[in-house]
């Protein structure tokens, strides 16, 4: 597996926009090609690439160029840094009764 | 960053209802044994454990400090915090107060309450912990805050 760090600032802040949020949720159906992409948004192409570096810099998403069309799909090491973060940020009290109700599944030692 | 010594103080209150299937002794057992305790209260998976202490009886103390990994917000400082047991009706109920600490200065002071209910499947456990957030709790605290919204919108994405 690769080592990768991510900013989870960027992440965050990449997905803190409603058009990128929505792209987002677009190439989580599979990938499309830029123009694909960009035609249920109503901007500009430019646009739409400079919300894809965006979300390209910050591990989101990736492009591949394949002959003369960039595709784009959901980076999916991007999300997992942000659900991990989501996850940490649980209410430390949930957490703490979750690993409770674990323990309480193994046998009980007759204590 | 705010270097203001008194800032207005954060109430908040924090109830989590949870059924476990299993009879109200039992999870009393694992709030009063303190191995068990140290297991689902403080053992992490981002955290390093400095310390861990268990009095469990009225006016009896708790104490754990943990350092973090890399990676985490409060990597490269110490939290730590002192519980104080108040009220204990075995098997039924506890109260405790509560302070954290980052680098031995208190950002919190709260009361717990910890309720268990025999249940037709095992026991309903209430927990209701009310809490007084001070200067310094703006770390993390403020800013999960801060996004709650955000995540809220982001809940579906992720969990795709």
């Amino acid at each position: 597996m690769n080592k990768r760090t991510f900013d989870i600032d960027r992440i965050f802040h990449a997905l803190g926009d409603p058009t990128r949020r929505a792209m987002v949720e677009k190439l989580s159906q599979g990938p499309v090609s830029v123009s694909r992409l960009a035609e249920p948004f109503g901007i500009t192409l430019a646009a739409v690439v400079q919300h894809l570096q965006v979300l390209e810099e910050c591990g989101l998403v990736q492009t591949e160029k394949l002959g003369r069309v960039r595709t784009c799909s959901i980076d999916p090491a991007g999300l997992s840094a942000a659900a991990q973060w989501l996850a940490d940020r649980r209410s430390l009290w949930e957490r703490r009764l979750d690993r409770l109700g674990d323990l309480l599944a193994e046998p009980d030692d007759g204590r | 960053m705010n270097t203001l010594e008194a800032q207005p103080v954060v109430h908040n209150t924090l109830v989590i209802e949870r059924n476990y299937p299993v009879p109200p002794e039992r999870v009393f057992a694992a709030f009063a044994d303190s191995a068990k305790k140290r297991r689902w209260f403080v053992e992490g998976e981002n955290n390093q454990i400095e310390g861990y202490a268990l009095d469990f009886r009225v006016g009896g103390r708790e104490h754990y400090a943990l350092g973090f990994n890399e990676g985490h917000p409060l990597a490269g400082h110490r939290l730590s915090s002192e519980n104080v047991y108040r009220n204990i009706v075995p098997n039924r109920r506890i109260i405790f107060t509560s302070t954290m600490a980052l680098a031995e200065k208190i950002f919190s002071v709260s009361l717990g309450t910890v309720e268990l209910v025999p249940a037709e499947k095992g026991t309903d456990l209430i927990l209701t912990f009310q809490s007084a957030f001070l200067e310094g709790a703006d770390g993390p605290e403020m800013r999960e805050a801060g996004w709650r919204k955000l995540l809220d919108k982001l809940a579906a994405e992720v969990s795709l």
